[in-house]
């Protein structure tokens, strides 16, 4: 009678505190799905020299997996960033506003691919997914979650901690994904950003709980990523590579560990 | 910020701005956009939650006094925004999804509708006062219900949907309707939410099953955090966010089943319980 169990532990219950069972077995809505985040400051604003080489891996690879497109805002979504911050507005607002931008990137993919099948889709069209796939289609959302006005405060600052990666992780943990692929313009993780710094390492694979304890001034994901990767009951991995090396988004689709994997220790 | 020239020294096109080409991950970056003061965008409304198990599921005799009350203290020229809980049809959803197997986002899909249904509830009854059923594309039209002497009512639940963040604990999605009136009354800069229950405030444990739990009329946040009760009245993701928050001075938890108390706590009295954020 485990089912009354649960019925009767949430009848009572305040449901303001968390409620536990051991018999709650989550489906994996499509853990065929491959969730990618297509970068923005690392590739959408590049322009056509990094976006193109990419979409053309993408139109192949469509033909072998469920393709979802999540992209990222970049220098536009900064360029808020500083007005918002300069004006003093709250986080939730930045939320929203940053959100505009990876809509528009979204948006530009969608154009791009159209004619291998790519539609953008908002968050409403997610129960869709299995027309679209069915259709062969490359649905194309925006990266960011749709937490806007509802984002919670962020401490020693303004930004929104929940943004195009978490939205990226947290769409692959919706659908019941292993794992989430970051088309970013660096090999994966380094102990610093190595745009700045000549002297550090590449870190291939850690634990989401290393990372954390290694409390690293800098990282190639949103922190928030690895709280919520901590918690996932599906997601325990996410894979960042490189998409200005053509080869790699191949090779990591098709199960290579390249550049970094990050997973649930 | 004034020169609006492209750069693109390093292969992507930036926009000059002191986040240009920064990680927004790293701390120092995120710290350049922090600031003593922050704008309050709606600062002199009341945010007003109306609770859903507590006062909607005991039908007429607890939900009609109270929307006379809401009716005659919207004469006071008080703004406020109103919400209501989903109350024992949301647990009942809960408890069907999690024993189908539907994973976490799928269940926040799910919930947020029970709240809508009791708002829709609540406009009927107030709708010859002027109130409006405030769906979330319309946020920014508040200004303009406020303006025109409306009430509105707005849907409580966060849109977090497929993408609820997993739980610190346990199975269930924890950002509920407490959560989502907290968060936008604090984006919106109010100082103050009043819920809206079926006890006198917070106490201890929960009064209805612990007989001996003590009535607390005033406790600051981090003293309520330091011995957080093992169930508590609110969402417990609504202190947990009210810590980092900037606007948001008071909340106040009164009962609407005794007449009068709603109002005055509108009015600012010290009924019900009283949580306040430790003054700076």
């Amino acid at each position: 009678m485990s089912r009354l169990k649960i019925s009767n532990v949430l009848g009572e219950s305040s449901l303001t505190g968390p409620v536990f069972s051991d018999d709650y077995k989550p489906l994996a809505l499509m853990p065929s799905t491959k969730v990618l985040k297509i970068g923005g400051q690392s590739i959408m604003d590049r322009g056509k020299a990094a976006v193109f080489p990419i979409l053309k891996d993408i139109v192949v690879l469509k033909e072998k997996h469920n393709l979802l497109l999540g992209c990222g805002g970049g220098t536009r979504a900064r360029h808020i960033y500083t007005i918002a911050s300069d004006l003093e507005l709250p986080t939730g607002i930045l939320a929203h506003l940053g959100g505009y931008v990876p809509r528009q990137n979204a948006r530009m993919l969608q154009m791009l691919l159209a004619d291998h099948g790519g539609i953008f889709i908002l968050y409403d069209d997610f129960e869709k997914l299995p027309l679209y796939f069915k259709l062969g289609c490359i649905p194309i959302m925006t990266g960011m979650p749709p937490f806007g006005y509802w984002e919670k405060p962020t401490e020693n600052g303004r930004i929104p901690q929940n943004r195009t990666d978490a939205g990226v992780f947290l769409t692959a943990e919706a659908l019941g994904c292993k794992r989430a692929y970051f088309v970013k313009d660096e090999n994966g993780l380094y102990t610093d950003d190595p745009k700045k710094n000549k002297n550090t390492k590449h870190i291939p694979r850690i634990s989401a709980q290393e990372l954390i304890q290694m409390d690293l001034p800098d990282l190639i994901v949103e922190r928030v990523v690895l709280d919520h990767m901590v918690r996932a009951k599906f997601c325990h991995e996410i894979q960042i590579i490189n998409g200005l090396d053509p080869l790699m988004l191949t090779r990591a689709l098709d199960g290579e560990d390249v550049g970094t994997i990050i997973y649930k220790g | 910020m004034s020169e609006n020239k492209f750069e693109t020294d390093d292969g992507r096109t930036h926009i000059k701005s002191y986040l240009m080409k920064e990680s927004l991950v790293n701390r120092q970056t995120i710290a350049k956009t922090a600031s003593q003061d922050e704008f309050a965008i709606l600062p002199h409304v009341v945010m007003v939650s109306v609770g859903g198990q507590s006062i909607f599921d005991r039908g007429k005799s607890a939900i009609q006094p109270l929307v006379d009350e809401i009716a005659k203290a919207k004469q006071s020229q008080i703004p406020m925004v109103v919400g209501v809980g989903g109350g024992t049809r949301t647990r009942h959803t809960v408890s069907i999804a999690l024993d189908l197997g539907i994973p976490l986002g799928g269940v926040a899909q799910l919930v947020g509708a029970m709240e809508e249904a009791n708002a829709v509830f609540l406009n009927a009854l107030l709708a010859k006062h002027g109130s409006i059923v405030m769906q979330r594309e319309h946020f920014w039209e508040l200004p303009l219900y406020l303006k025109g002497g409306m009430l509105p009512i707005i849907i409580s639940v966060p849109p977090f949907h497929f993408w609820e963040p997993p739980p610190e604990e346990g199975i269930v999605p924890s950002h509920g309707s407490d959560f989502g009136l907290f968060a936008h009354a604090e984006v919106l800069g109010m100082k103050k939410v009043i819920f809206i229950k079926d006890e006198d405030g917070l106490y201890t444990a929960d009064p209805k099953k612990h007989s001996n739990a003590e009535f607390i009329p005033h406790i600051y946040l981090d003293e309520l955090l330091d011995q957080f009760p093992e169930e508590c009245i609110l969402d417990h993701q609504l202190f947990h966010t009210w810590k980092t928050s900037r606007h948001v001075e008071q909340v106040q938890i009164v009962n609407g089943l005794k007449p009068g108390m709603f109002t005055a706590a509108l009015q600012g009295e010290p009924v019900g319980t009283i949580i306040e954020r430790r003054p700076a």
